[in-house]
């Protein structure tokens, strides 16, 4: 008997767990709306960790296609041989199918999600003739950022209907003090600082940012600052650097950076 | 990375956006001059060390964020420099106090915690400052509340507000400051606002100027008289120079029965029906200037996004690797095998994107608001232009067929659309010269641009996907199209084009100000604002993606 490993870290913020879990048991389909870097994706694995599911995670890009989801036949010597796409695997596993930026698949491709994230639960294979009802356990997670566009116009209306959408947003100080010390080791005090400064760049009317300091971008500083980084060096790397290119911009966070950390060493 | 920074105090920028809440810029003061900020801009001693900078900006920053400035309070203080002292000593902790979370260690240990307890809101600590207690003296970091020219400054921007104008390019306050002009104080250079469109002494100057001479002009339509920018006063001052392509001011001259131009409807959002034939639009053939010949843009960021946009899949046959198996090339390979030669093993089909299929107009909004002083130094009609011409070289040159067309309005029977490239114009010199020759002027119309867009795109695409894509600082306004009317218009304009299966887009550049009316009538997912155009690359792709997707489904619908 494998030791289950540990729960991955999450910290509740708001009542999302419990969303999350009713929603499961009612086989209801899930939406997870958020900023980048504020915790869709461990959510999820802590989740799956909660409710004993694997968890198959597709990462989308915009030439995802029907059959690298659900499947496709090769050849094998004389012979074809069907192999299993990761949607379809889940399906007939039940695991938790959790698809990370599905607006950036292609559109022809999340069609084949409909009839599964409805109340139907099914997934037709064409190619094989077959549709595969889904197993007890099977959940189909979908996530998306909200910045330029929503995915959700691109479902069909009845789908849309049919999913449970849970928001983000990044946690409240005290939080995410929590989690930066725990993610990235550091004393509370520095993830203090820390969280104060993403506050204050989250502040910033987004004109010459693209996306702001988020929590991942946070813990990223403070595990630097726990290698022995002087937390100004950490959160230029850290935060600075890939928040933008522009040099204005830059001169301008590395100032903020200036004010709120202390220069000596971790 | 170098801590000190050479450029001065405009390096706290985002530090003062950020504990105000809002867009702050920083300027140097005059040496030894206290801290001070008008509400848009802090200035700062840039001969102060570095520590007490930054206490000035966020005293000054959180004083904006925690509403100490705002004019109802700040009219007070006018002219009784101690009370305003005392004010800043009480409400400076206060403002700090309530933007503690904010603030960083080293800054909090300012806060006289005792004094900012004491009051919990602006009001009341005018109230405690014109108290007789006595009110320890604010640090020297706090600087100095100067109230004539928050004042002033506010005035300008409530004033352009209140007629009905343009987005104003900055923070709109409420009320409006009553601020005679002998109240214009000092005048220090503000290197960030529009020395013409600003509470600068040019721009009340032209302001005067110019309102008295749209009285003499007189007996215009019902809304000739409202301006339509803030800037417009200082554009329009220079004798209606900016408007080449239109006809003089006479708006009757033009009858709406005259040949030429194409008439549109126009949606009446206040009678909830359609005024048939109610815009005319010409098109006018832009003057071109001999020396306005724009150099190449640079187009490289924007081929990566936009090559993978507006192309058909194809399905490919005899692909090593695919979706589906490619029956006859398996037999092949099969027989191949029996018969004792190394067979072919790309036997797959795959769903290649390939065949070009993508029409693009771009719209340049080039009405006088764009004529204002945007980010980076270039005016927002510069940066716009640049913005167009990468786009329409970047898609020229990646095969999609592309026009380029500029528009601005003098009433509803004077639109004008200035072709600097269509469909099937050859994109060369001449193109970039009637580019570089647009001048700003005149107010914009975009509903009865759209529809006359969309009408040369159904007509002259000749492509499946086609795109509508505006370029514009804000929500237009015109003679008789405020900013409500206008907006319902052109939303029901975009409507229009979106059921004929174009997509819609609409692009800001360099503009500071909220855009959000054209967020609300182009809707979130097919409006963009970037701050410059060597942005473009980061936006374009999703946007042109999300439009095309909208038009796909409307066109499947239909």
């Amino acid at each position: 008997m494998p030791v289950k490993p540990p729960r991955p870290y999450y910290v509740p913020v708001a009542n999302e767990e419990q969303v999350f879990k009713a929603a499961f048991n009612q086989g209801l389909s899930i939406v997870l709306k958020g900023p980048t870097g504020c915790g869709k994706t461990r959510f999820v694995e802590a989740m799956a960790h909660d409710l004993d599911r694997p968890l198959i995670t597709v990462s989308c890009h915009d030439d995802l296609t029907t059959a690298d989801l659900v499947g496709r036949f090769l050849l094998r010597g004389g012979d074809t041989e069907w192999v299993d796409g990761p949607l379809t695997r889940a399906v007939r596993d039940g695991a938790i199918c959790y698809l990370d930026e599905v607006v950036e698949a292609r559109q022809d491709t999340t069609v084949v999600l409909h009839p599964l994230a409805d109340h139907r639960r099914q997934l037709p294979i064409e190619r094989l003739g077959i549709t595969l009802d889904a197993a007890p356990g099977f959940c189909l997670v979908v996530s998306y950022n909200p910045g330029y566009q929503s995915v959700l116009k691109d479902l069909k209306d009845s789908t849309r209907q049919r999913m449970v959408a849970i928001t983000f947003g990044f946690p409240s100080p005290d939080v995410e003090e929590k989690i930066v010390a725990n993610e990235a080791g550091i004393d509370h005090d520095r993830a203090v600082e820390l969280v104060r400064l993403g506050q204050a760049i989250r502040r910033l009317e987004t004109g010459g940012l693209r996306e702001v300091a988020s929590t991942r971008v946070l813990i990223a500083a403070g595990r630097l600052i726990a290698e022995g980084l002087s937390p100004r060096e950490a959160a230029r790397s850290a935060i600075a650097g890939p928040l933008t290119d522009d040099l204005t911009v830059t001169r301008g966070l590395v100032e903020m950076i200036d004010v709120y950390l202390a220069d000596e060493q971790a | 990375m170098d801590d000190e920074g050479n450029d001065g105090p405009q390096r706290l920028r985002l530090l003062a956006s950020a504990l105000a809440g809002r867009n702050v810029a920083v300027a140097p003061a005059r040496p030894g001059e206290p801290a001070w900020t008008d509400g848009m801009t802090v200035y700062v001693d840039a001969a102060a060390v570095r520590i007490q900078q930054v206490e000035s900006v966020m005293v000054q920053a959180s004083l904006l964020a925690g509403g100490g400035l705002e004019p109802e309070v700040v009219r007070r203080l006018v002219r009784r420099p101690a009370l305003a002292r005392r004010y800043l000593a009480v409400e400076g902790h206060r403002a700090l106090s309530a933007n503690e979370d904010l603030l960083p260690h080293t800054v909090r240990s300012l806060i006289d915690l005792d004094l900012a307890s004491r009051a919990t809101s602006p009001a009341e600590s005018l109230t405690m400052a014109s108290a007789r207690g006595h009110i320890p003296d604010p640090p020297a970091s706090f600087g100095v509340i100067r109230a004539r020219n928050v004042l002033s400054a506010n005035a300008a921007t409530a004033h352009a507000d209140s007629q009905a104008a343009h987005v104003p390019r900055r923070e709109q306050k409420k009320a409006l400051a009553d601020l005679d002009d002998g109240d214009e104080g000092d005048d220090v250079t503000d290197p960030f606002s529009s020395p013409v469109g600003g509470g600068g002494a040019l721009g009340k100057a032209l302001q005067h100027l110019m309102s008295r001479v749209r009285q003499l002009g007189g007996g215009g339509p019902p809304g000739a008289e409202t301006p339509t920018h803030r800037s417009h006063r200082g554009i329009r001052g220079g004798g209606f120079v900016t408007s080449t392509a239109t006809p003089p001011s006479d708006l009757d001259g033009f009858k709406d029965s005259s040949d030429d131009g194409w008439k549109y409807p126009e949606w009446d959002v206040d009678r909830r029906r359609y005024r048939p034939d109610w815009c005319t639009v010409q098109e006018i053939e832009p003057p071109v200037q001999p020396d306005s010949m724009l150099g190449r843009p640079d187009v490289h960021s924007l081929r990566r996004p936009l090559t993978r946009l507006g192309i058909g899949l194809d399905r490919a046959h005899r692909q090593a690797q695919g979706d589906d198996i490619d029956v006859d090339a398996a037999v092949e390979a099969r027989v191949e095998l029996l018969a004792g030669s190394a067979p072919d093993e790309a036997v797959y089909l795959d769903s290649l994107r390939r065949r070009r299929d993508l029409a693009v107009l771009v719209l340049l909004d080039v009405s006088g608001s764009a004529g204002e002083a945007g980010t980076f130094g270039e005016t927002v009609h510069e940066q716009q232009r640049a913005a167009a011409a990468a786009l329409t070289v970047a898609l020229h040159e990646l095969g999609d067929r592309v026009a380029l067309y500029a528009f601005q309005s003098q009433g509803r029977s004077a639109v004008s659309v200035m072709p600097v490239k269509r469909f099937d114009d050859r994109l060369d010199s001449t193109a970039m010269r009637r580019l570089g020759s647009l001048t700003p002027g005149a107010y914009s119309r975009l509903g009865a641009a759209i529809r006359h867009g969309t009408s040369v795109i159904a007509e002259k695409a000749g492509t499946s996907r086609r795109l509508l894509v505006v370029l514009s600082d804000g929500l237009a306004y015109d003679h008789g199209y405020e900013r409500r009317y206008g907006a319902a218009d052109a939303r029901r304009a975009l409507g229009e084009a979106r059921r004929q299966g174009i997509g819609c887009l609409c692009l800001t550049i360099g503009a500071g100000t909220d855009q959000g009316d054209l967020a609300r009538v182009f809707g979130t997912a097919a409006h963009a604002s970037i701050p410059k155009p060597t942005r473009l690359g980061d936006v374009i792709g999703p946007l042109f993606r999300a439009a095309l997707h909208t038009a796909d489904l409307r066109r499947r619908v239909s």
